[in-house]
């Protein structure tokens, strides 16, 4: 069940320029929330900004009731965000349908290799992800690719390496791994018969990675972003069209509905 | 102290409500709000047909507000009475559906079927709606059309109608006055002021049906004035004003300048718990000053000697 929380901010740091991350202690949201689900956050005390922000969850300690959240300055909002060294953040949630996480039985007869995709500030929900894999005891069936515009913007190398992961890196600008599209490195480990991926990123890579996953045949899930308004289904602002069970072109919405999809029901 | 009132037949054991298409079909709120403390729910607007609404993006921030283009996407009448309206009457809570259509018959058709509908203590007549190429706003911009929707839809139920006003036309009164004449049981005013926002970088309209709605607190102004205007003109007449209410002061002017209930809106979107922090505010006020009836207050700004 989703709350309404006043969170104590705790830390608060810039990993990668234009990047920050926020760290407050939330015991009850920690204990609720699943990889892929967000957070909506009220940025500011006046009216302009308006809407809150809905911003996914990038890791939860469970244990000590701390959470992170890891999001890019875009606007007044964001802007807002960034500047909070201390105080308190208004906060709604765990919102939303995550990441299916599989575990036990399944996990070792069905899914045994996954992947992990990741394309510059997309990788923040995908930690928290790695977080409940790793905890399941899972880390060494899973690649993790991520891609930025260059090495100054890759964010999680290095986390999820201490997860247990082995990861591969795509820059643009060639300033650390492969030089070129993080899509490029999935197109070969495709190759090598996946039986599961998970993807954040932009909409322009997802659409890709889509297309790359129906074609290669690997089912997955793809988390996506919207302009909303409530967070909890009642505005039906945040839709996104995707195919029902009977390949009728439907809306659902990203809040309740998502903002992970299946990368099979998606329509670019 | 008495909190109740009675919009056009529809009793409310407290003056707040919420604004359609803002609040879903009322139980997405529910982890937030005790719903049975609101003095009703006005759920979604409502169609003949399920309707799949506008392509996105719908929704656009602006200074103090946002435009919306949903689009009155709904899953249509036969399943709002099936199937939600049965939840909703379990709790106990008036409950008024918002009602549009793309004809005249078609109004008359969605009232019907939720005529005998358990729960269903009004309808909120939708003709204001900028977001929609056929219906909306076009019955609400001409005093004769929006007269022969609220007769057709008078004629199609017992329940209390309240008709929605839109701000976006030349005189609200002459308005107001056509649809009391037609039978209007009450006034819901303001639905949003059609607006739109341009995307600079991208240099093309950042909503996917251009235009929408404007909402949220850069509309109270407007809003006030319009219920100001229109209790002077039928005072006798209740009105349901709305349009950027976030706190009990902000739902306090609309009281004041003549409304017999208020909506909250935007406001639940940034602020999950709005409508009960209005209703505890009222309350407050009221002891603060030293009321003991709410409608003590409406329209008691009206009383303010009048220069005019």
């Amino acid at each position: 069940m989703s709350q309404l929380v006043q969170a104590e901010i705790t830390d608060c740091r810039e990993p990668a320029p234009g990047v920050w991350v926020t760290e407050f202690l939330a015991p009850s949201l920690a204990q609720a929330a699943m990889p892929g689900q967000f957070l909506h956050i009220r940025c500011g005390e006046g009216s302009d900004p308006l809407l809150r922000r809905p911003i996914s969850i990038h890791s939860v300690d469970r244990l000590s009731g701390r959470m992170k959240i890891m999001f890019q300055v875009v606007g007044k909002g964001t802007a807002w965000l960034a500047g909070r060294r201390d105080g308190f953040l208004d906060i709604m949630g765990p919102l939303g349908r995550g990441f299916t996480v599989f575990t036990g039985e399944q996990a070792s007869h069905n899914y045994n290799r996954f992947i992990v995709v990741g394309g510059g500030i997309g990788a923040a929900p995908l930690y928290f992800l790695l977080q409940e894999i790793a905890r399941a005891g899972h880390a060494q069936r899973v690649k993790v690719l991520l891609g930025a515009r260059n090495a100054h913007q890759l964010l999680i190398p290095d986390a999820a390496e201490e997860l247990g992961f082995a990861v591969r890196v795509a820059t643009d600008d060639g300033s650390a791994g492969h030089r070129g599209l993080v899509t490029d490195l999935l197109a070969e480990e495709l190759q090598r018969k996946p039986d599961y991926v998970y993807a954040c990123g932009p909409s322009p890579m997802l659409k890709v990675l889509c297309a790359m996953l129906n074609d290669a045949g690997v089912p997955g899930e793809v988390s996506v972003e919207e302009r909303m308004a409530c967070g909890v289904g009642a505005c039906l602002s945040c839709v996104c069209r995707v195919k029902d069970a009977n390949g009728m072109e439907i809306y659902r919405h990203a809040c309740v509905d998502g903002p992970v999809f299946s990368a099979g029901e998606v329509i670019w | 102290m008495n909190m109740a009132v009675n919009l056009g037949g529809i009793s409310m054991n407290n003056p707040v409500t919420t604004a359609s298409g803002t609040f879903g079909f009322g139980l997405e709120y529910q982890p937030y709000v005790a719903l049975q403390r609101l003095g009703a729910i006005i759920v979604k607007g409502t169609t003949l047909k399920p309707r799949l609404g506008n392509p996105p993006p719908r929704i656009a921030e602006t200074p103090s507000g946002m435009l919306n283009a949903i689009g009155l996407q709904n899953p249509g009448v036969e399943r709002v009475a099936e199937e939600i309206m049965p939840r909703l009457a379990a709790l106990g809570v008036p409950v008024i559906v918002n009602i549009a259509g793309d004809t005249v018959e078609d109004y008359a058709q969605v009232a019907r079927r939720l005529d005998s509908v358990p729960g269903v203590a009004g309808l909120e007549v939708n003709i204001s709606c900028p977001n929609v190429k056929k219906g909306g706003i076009q019955f609400g911009s001409d005093p004769y059309t929006a007269a022969e929707v609220t007769r057709a839809v008078k004629a199609s139920a017992g329940l209390p109608v309240i008709v929605k006003l839109s701000p976006n036309v030349t005189d609200l009164v002459t308005m107001a006055e056509a649809v009391a004449g037609a039978g209007a049981d009450a006034l819901s005013m303001i639905n949003t002021l059609l607006g739109m926002a341009i995307d600079v970088d991208r240099r093309r309209p950042v909503l996917g049906n251009i235009t929408g709605g404007l909402s949220g607190p850069a509309v109270r102004p407007v809003a006030v004035r319009a219920v100001w205007q229109v209790h002077r003109a039928l005072p006798l007449l209740p009105i349901l004003g709305m349009g950027g209410i976030m706190t009990a002061r902000d739902a306090l002017e609309f009281i004041l300048a003549g409304a017999t209930a208020v909506a909250v809106g935007t406001g639940n979107f940034v602020n999950p718990r709005a409508t009960l922090d209005v209703v505890e505010g009222i309350e407050q006020y009221m002891i603060d000053h030293g009321f003991v009836d709410i409608s003590e207050l409406v329209g008691l700004a009206q009383r303010y000697p009048n220069k005019e």
